[in-house]
């Protein structure tokens, strides 16, 4: 049987078959009539060659859809994603996913103080967001302080990298005026993360660390630059400037490096 | 998609067992790198968007109430991923024919992937709303009140959403006529 879309009926030419009628038949083409209701529906097409042509028209376009074949997922997408997947081992108190009970764990394993919500950092590095203020994190005179949980303060968005050499998250978290960028990520090799906030009405205000590691952090022409390594956990703070209207979202460019190939790139947008 | 052999994947998940993951992923991967890719129009947005959508599956599966039937609450966490995407990320070109096509590309087969990619086409023009009803009806078979649990709306929001997005696809189906009517026959 050869079923075409031809002379698609469209919404003007249904006006001479009323509301009620429509709904019929969009739900008969959908099998989601009652028996009365279908017994109703039965009667209009019986009586109508108009109803009937719609009818038809309808039935093709669902056939149409339903007859386009599914589409084969890639052959290493199930192994990709269980090698990203950590479940629970019984007996742990709560069932943790995949980045955050990795990270759980590395911290409990590698002795960082985690104790009421509150992380004690290895340093809170202040610094200026001038066009080309470079440094070196780890050459710093840092103080010990306490700062807030990085998971602290509302979630306003989040992106997860999921490539081959790079996974993690980034969660984008407000503070009153303070923003933060949570970046949790794993790589094997050498990875970069560039947050292009140039022009947005955001200064910088630093980086916190919660692990000791080879970050190198830079400020330049308004793209903050963390290259790094291995396990990582980091968050960036940036402030709304002061007397910058607060009318309209801004969006944050990241782009993500592994082993100095882009391999990600995400938007994470602060709302309005 | 049985009820009983879900909730002991589910289970078993939960208990740590890897093998229940993996026949979670098995089971359900398909469908959803197809409802991704339906909404997304592009195949590499779509098996990240997958990989994104397990990891939170798994990162939540301790927090899924089982009233609700599982596959409705993986395809919502599947939905609402894919709608993010399509927020965050720039707006594309309709796919044309010599843009890379998942459908077969044998030379006797040109008219159905050519009809593929029209059918996508016409989906990608749709708002995002609309986009995600045709998906679930047409592409992932669910009926009304699933929609309505994986959307979380109303049934009555569903059919009219649905049939008016049915009323643009097919107008713009129709606006592309000749190309419709040449490959869209089904013997």
């Amino acid at each position: 049987m050869e079923v075409r879309l031809t002379g698609v009926v469209v919404m003007s030419e249904q006006n001479r078959i009323d509301q009620h009628t429509l709904d019929l038949l969009n739900g008969g083409i959908d099998g989601e009539l009652s028996p009365v209701e279908q017994q109703e529906l039965d009667v209009l097409l019986a009586g109508s060659e108009e109803v009937r042509d719609i009818r038809d028209e309808l039935e093709a376009f669902s056939r149409l859809l339903e007859d386009t074949p599914e589409i084969e997922p890639p052959a290493y997408l199930q192994e990709s994603i269980e090698k990203q997947i950590r479940l629970p081992v019984p007996g742990e108190e709560k069932n943790l996913g995949v980045f955050s009970a990795w990270f759980s764990a590395h911290w409990l394993r590698t002795g960082f103080a985690l104790a009421a919500g509150i992380f004690l950092t290895v340093g809170v590095y202040e610094m200026g967001s001038g066009p080309t203020n470079t440094m070196d994190s780890n050459k710093m005179v840092g103080t010990v302080v306490k700062s807030q949980s990085p998971g602290q303060g509302k979630l306003l968005d989040s992106v997860h990298v999921v490539t081959d050499t790079l996974n993690g998250q980034v969660e984008l978290r407000r503070n009153d005026d303070l923003f933060t960028l949570d970046v949790k990520l794993v790589s094997d090799g050498p990875t970069g993360v560039n947050v292009n906030f140039a022009d947005r009405g955001l200064d910088f205000e630093g980086i916190t660390r919660v692990q000791e590691s080879n970050d190198v952090v830079s400020v330049v022409d308004g793209t903050i630059k963390v290259a790094s390594s291995g396990e990582q956990h980091y968050s960036l703070k940036l402030r709304r400037t002061a007397g910058t209207a607060d009318q309209q979202s801004i969006p944050l460019d990241l782009e993500f490096f592994a082993n100095e190939t882009l391999v990600h790139q995400a938007e994470l947008s602060i709302p309005r | 998609m049985h009820k009983d052999k879900d909730a002991a994947l589910v289970n078993g998940c939960k208990q740590g067992d890897r093998r229940a993951m993996s026949q979670v992923i098995s089971q359900y991967q398909r469908p959803v790198y197809n409802a991704a890719y339906r909404i997304l129009g592009d195949m590499d947005d779509a098996a990240d968007t997958t990989q994104v959508v397990f990891i939170k599956v798994f990162e939540h599966i301790a927090d899924y109430d089982p009233k609700y039937k599982f596959f409705s609450w993986v395809y919502r966490i599947a939905i609402n991923e894919s709608l993010n995407q399509v927020k965050k990320r720039r707006p594309q070109e309709p796919l044309a024919d010599s843009q890379a096509s998942p459908w077969p590309g044998p030379a006797q087969l040109l008219d159905t992937r050519r009809t593929c990619n029209r059918v996508q086409a016409a989906l990608m023009l749709l708002n995002e709303d609309y986009r995600a009803v045709v998906v679930l009806k047409h592409f992932s078979g669910c009926s009304y009140r699933q929609i309505g649990e994986i959307l979380q709306l109303p049934e009555k929001t569903v059919k009219s959403r649905l049939y008016s997005a049915r009323q643009l696809m097919k107008k713009s189906l129709q606006e592309d006529g000749s190309q419709v009517n040449g490959g869209g026959s089904h013997e």
